[in-house]
């Protein structure tokens, strides 16, 4: 089926067009532009900035899939978890689209669209991921700035997240450090390609939770706080900078891969021992920090190991923040009838900033 | 579990069936200066391991104690002269002062014969001279002294009457206690102020009615410690909610503990979802069962300006009387003051200190 999705959860707006897990079209504009030199958010100007921006976006995404609107069967919108006055703009986009056009909405939740990315397939290649080659349950990390979770998906659209942060966001964490090297924020993308000159094991960083990874917690506070020590009220060098950005990524993915490795160890020995062999073979990344070419090194080595078959979105532009998954999820929302067809039903649609897993199904309130 | 009301005994019966409790392993209640105490026999383990259960507390976490006297302090600790003049000054009277333990040798074998788990692991010990007649009393007539804990368990309402007591604890814990000294209701003094003399500076660890400096600011040596600061903060203004919007401003750096305060605030309100940085979402919203208010965690780092607060809905927050936790309060201070009228606010500054773990946290209303 083909879907026009929108997402307007942060600080992206994003539209796109998408006919099953086929991405037809995927337009993001980025407001880091918009925002001052280490991107502050104005909310009332993202709001207005979405607001303007977003017919021009519709418009783009439905002219690069090269559909007319009568071939799109439905609109899907992220609801939530997201910041609430951004929510809302692609929220009464997705309402005004779907009376005028007479399509049913689908309301969708922003981390199920991150957990499905690895399944979109591009217009032109022919490697394509289906739920056909994945074996039930299998397990997904989002790492993104908003959220690190490690999340057990039993079928698609029922979810048990495993693990999260119980302080900062990974690329929160990352973003954080760029920015106390000077590098702007979010600067985690510039903070990765210093990393590559320098040196991981200049510096000394506690790894976080060390002997506590069965607690089952990510958390990046502690590390934080550590390279704020580091690095407060000194210059730096330029290899200093290269040295304590290389250290500080090492640091956090290395946390990262010891609790997720500890987990799915853990996981795979709870499942075989209950009825069944149900082997945890699959293992999806998604999330903005998933584009990081060294995390991606670290989690392949993670699956030849263990035995994992690590999956990652095609492009960039489906690690970031983007509409394309959340197209892909709202088909399988659409064929669990989560789907609002009458005026009434489609009015009645409401942004849930803290939008959770909290009962196992994607649209399920905290 | 026995309850004597002082209305209808005499301090003379009170004190000595307390007294034949406490040599009975026995845990009693008893009124002081500032909130109801939990007392056991402090050279006693099996009475000291009944309190810990009474106070969920994990082993190896100290216990002040309450002694008669100065010389009965100095059985037990070495005052030197920061300590000796405090003592000269406050004592009796609601400040409980840390000094090292006395070494044990031939000479001096009195310390023998404290519990385990009473001093802290560093070899440290909290005294307390009560000035509530009755507690000297009984300390006197026992002849050794006792534990001086709120009656409380950690992060519950503070004990100013014994129904704050039973109406927050378990049938099993009640069972615990043998007697309980009802005085009535307390006068709603601040819990004791808590010095470090061990340190170079003298520390305040607590800070009660009693003042040392006209600049009130403690050590936080642990996140738990900031934590716990949270909750002594609410519980000091908690008389406020419903009536006014309560607003805790935070300022410190990056990786300072201003999320760490706010998850010992969140834990003294009773909310059981894991406490996250807000930095992403800019604003958290956490509600608790069975009460109209709500906690709101936000994060004015990304903001550009202070009058961007308003687009978060930040004055329908104040008219709904909800509790707020504002990091980077210090870029949103113009506007936080516009609700001094409406709104409790509750500036908390932390700062980095020597040490590594340290911070000095500071606060006021202004």
């Amino acid at each position: 089926m083909t879907i026009l999705s929108i997402d307007t959860s942060c600080d992206e707006t994003a539209v796109a067009v998408t006919d099953g897990n086929r991405v037809l079209s995927n337009i993001i504009w980025s407001q880091a532009l918009l925002h001052s030199k280490w991107g502050g958010v104005v909310p009332s100007l993202a709001k207005r900035a979405h607001q303007e921006r977003l017919p021009w976006v519709v418009s783009k995404a439905v002219h690069d899939s090269r559909l007319t609107i009568n071939e799109i069967d439905a609109i899907a919108a992220t609801i939530g978890p997201g910041l609430a006055i951004a929510l809302e703009v692609g929220i009464a986009k997705a309402k005004e689209l779907a009376l005028k056009w007479h399509k049913p909405l689908i309301p969708v939740n922003h981390l199920e669209g991150h957990i499905l990315s690895p399944l979109a397939w591009s217009t032109i290649s022919n490697q394509q991921l289906t739920i056909n080659n994945l074996n039930f349950p299998f397990a997904a990390l989002v790492v993104s700035g908003g959220h690190t979770e490690l999340v057990l998906v039993k079928k698609i659209g029922e979810y048990q997240i495993l693990v999260r942060t119980i302080d900062d966001a990974l690329g929160e964490a990352l973003d954080k450090a760029a920015r106390m090297l000077g590098l702007g924020y979010p600067g985690g993308a510039v903070l990765e390609k210093l990393a590559k000159t320098g040196n991981p094991s200049t510096y000394k960083l506690p790894l976080p939770l060390l002997g506590r990874e069965n607690q089952g917690k990510f958390s990046y506070s502690g590390l934080k706080t550590a390279f704020y020590r580091l690095t407060n009220e000194k210059s730096l060098t330029k290899q200093e900078i290269y040295d304590l950005a290389a250290s500080f990524q090492n640091t956090s993915f290395e946390h990262l891969i010891r609790i997720v490795k500890k987990s799915v160890l853990s996981l795979r020995a709870t499942l075989q021992t209950g009825r069944g062999n149900p082997e945890i073979t699959d293992f999806l990344v998604g999330g903005g920090v998933a584009s990081n070419i060294e995390l991606r090194k670290r989690l392949r080595n993670l699956g030849k190991k263990f035995g994992l078959k690590i999956h990652f979105p095609y492009s960039k532009k489906l690690c970031t923040d983007n509409a394309a998954m959340i197209g892909l999820a709202g088909q399988w929302a659409f064929a669990r009838g989560e789907l609002k067809r009458t005026k009434e039903e489609i009015e009645s649609i409401d942004r849930i900033p803290g939008l959770d897993f909290s009962l196992g199904l994607p649209l399920s309130r905290a | 579990m026995k309850i004597l009301n002082l209305k209808e005994t005499s301090k003379h019966d009170a004190t000595a069936q307390s007294v034949k409790i406490l040599r009975a392993e026995g845990l009693v209640i008893y009124p002081t200066e500032t909130v109801y105490g939990a007392g056991v026999d402090a050279t006693n383990p099996a009475a000291v391991k009944k309190l810990g259960e009474y106070k969920s507390r994990p082993f190896g976490k100290p216990f002040s104690i309450a002694v008669a006297d100065w010389k009965m302090a100095e059985k037990y600790v070495v005052l030197n002269e920061t300590a000796k003049k405090l003592y000269r000054q406050f004592l009796p009277g609601p400040l409980t002062i840390i000094s090292k333990l006395k070494t044990l040798n031939s000479s001096n074998p009195s310390n023998h014969f404290l519990s385990p788990g009473v001093a802290s692991e560093a070899g440290t010990l909290g005294i307390r001279i009560s000035s509530y007649p009755l507690v000297a009393k009984i300390v006197r007539s026992l002849g050794r002294p006792i534990t001086a804990t709120s009656a409380n368990e950690a992060y519950k309402k503070r004990p100013y009457q014994i129904s704050d007591i039973l109406f927050n604890i378990s049938d099993r814990k009640k069972q615990l206690i043998d007697l309980i000294i009802d005085a009535g209701e307390l006068p709603r003094n601040e819990p004791s102020t808590v010095i470090d003399t061990t340190l170079d500076d003298q520390t305040v660890l607590r800070q009660g009615d009693i003042q040392l400096k006209d600049k009130i600011h403690i050590l936080s040596r642990t996140p738990e410690n900031t934590q716990n600061l949270a909750k002594e903060l609410w519980q000091k203004y908690e008389g406020f909610v419903g009536k006014r919007a309560i607003i805790f401003a935070l300022e410190g750096q990056l990786g300072a503990g201003k999320t760490e305060f706010t998850k010992g605030l969140a834990r003294a309100m009773g909310i059981k979802k894991e406490i996250t940085s807000p930095t992403f979402n800019l604003v958290n919203h956490y509600s608790l069962l069975f009460t109209p208010y709500s906690l709101l965690h936000i994060d004015a780092w990304r903001l550009e300006s202070s009058s961007e607060l308003g687009s978060l809905d930040f004055s329908k927050t104040i008219s709904d009387k909800s509790v707020i936790a504002v990091e980077w309060a210090d870029r949103v201070t113009n506007v936080i003051r516009r609700y001094q009228e409406e709104a409790v606010i509750i500036w908390v500054k932390i700062k980095y200190g020597k040490s590594k773990n340290d911070r000095l946290i500071s606060w006021g209303i202004f």
